[in-house]
């Protein structure tokens, strides 16, 4: 399963999406959208706003189904666990 | 991009720490109907994760929200955010990091990590001030979404009304309040708080549902969309 972590590095509730599933031994694709600077940046920011009509972070796409913030139970459903 | 255009805006002091912050906004935040987490290791992530975007890009903004470099938009997530999402907050019990929970909310565990977004359209009660912060016959404006909505205090009963004035569209809660009727400071105007009438023709303007729950003023809007 492809699972991707749209995350800022200074969201608590992005660590906390990392830690759980780093904890349960899932790999992702993960993009820190402040880290990267100029196009590259807004080219991030404008995916998570089409994949989560909003700027709240995380956004974690795992086969085409969208979570925002550290819903635990819905990535849980999701990714299987 | 030069040094000087790089510069950090400082508007703190220099090496403020998470018990600045929460002495600071910790009044601010309580004044709207809010206070902090009541898990408190939760409340101090979230402020440490504040004081680094602090040093980084010059203010707190929400560790939640990204910022887009445009002052016009991130102004909107400063911490406490909580005037510009006042009725989305409402809905959810909390601001969107989960720093801040409602007052009446006895335990905020339950609400870190959702950020799921309340469908918009339903109706939510909005607090807007205290009541002791609200004396009898006077009025204040508050802001909720697009709404600019003149509250009004009469004896112990609370009102809500359209802050603009139909004829030349005067800001009414800067007028004063003479019985039920709150006056246009421009013009003198006189709108019926009960109903939002007027004795001019086709000028009435709209009225909220207002109360008073644990010493809080709510005002009933319908849900609207974060952006």
């Amino acid at each position: 399963m492809d699972i991707h972590l749209y995350a800022l590095s200074t969201c608590p509730y992005c660590r906390m999406t990392k830690r759980y599933l780093d904890d349960h031994g899932i790999t992702y694709d993960l993009t820190e959208v402040d880290l990267l600077e100029g196009d590259e940046k807004q080219s991030a920011i404008d995916r998570v706003k089409e994949l989560s009509g909003g700027t709240s972070f995380p956004v974690l796409v795992a086969d085409g189904e969208v979570v925002v913030g550290f819903n635990k139970s819905k990535i849980a459903k999701i990714i299987g666990l | 991009m030069s040094d000087q255009q790089r510069a950090v805006r400082r508007v703190f002091a220099p090496d403020t720490t998470i018990d600045d912050l929460k002495a600071y906004m910790g009044p601010f935040a309580e004044r709207l109907g809010y206070k902090f987490n009541t898990e408190t290791d939760f409340v101090d992530e979230v402020l440490e994760s504040e004081i680094e975007i602090l040093e980084k890009d010059g203010d707190v903004f929400c560790p939640c929200r990204v910022r887009t470099g445009d002052f016009k938009e991130d102004y909107k997530i400063v911490c406490p955010c909580i005037p510009f999402f006042s009725d989305q907050f409402a809905a959810l019990g909390k601001c969107w990091c989960g720093l801040f929970i409602r007052t009446d909310i006895e335990d905020g565990a339950d609400l870190i990590g959702v950020m799921d977004e309340p469908e918009p359209g339903t109706d939510v009660d909005v607090p807007v001030c205290r009541l002791d912060d609200l004396a009898p016959g006077t009025a204040r404006h508050v802001k909720i979404g697009k709404h600019d909505i003149a509250v009004v205090r009469v004896g112990d009963d609370i009102f809500a009304l359209s802050n603009v004035c139909r004829h030349a569209f005067a800001p009414l809660a800067e007028g004063f309040v003479d019985g039920h009727a709150l006056v246009c400071p421009w013009h003198g105007w006189r709108y019926d708080v009960r109903d939002g009438t007027t004795d001019h023709p086709n000028a009435d303007v709209r009225t909220f549902s207002a109360r008073v729950h644990k010493g809080e003023v709510l005002v009933t809007v319908a849900l609207g969309r974060s952006r």
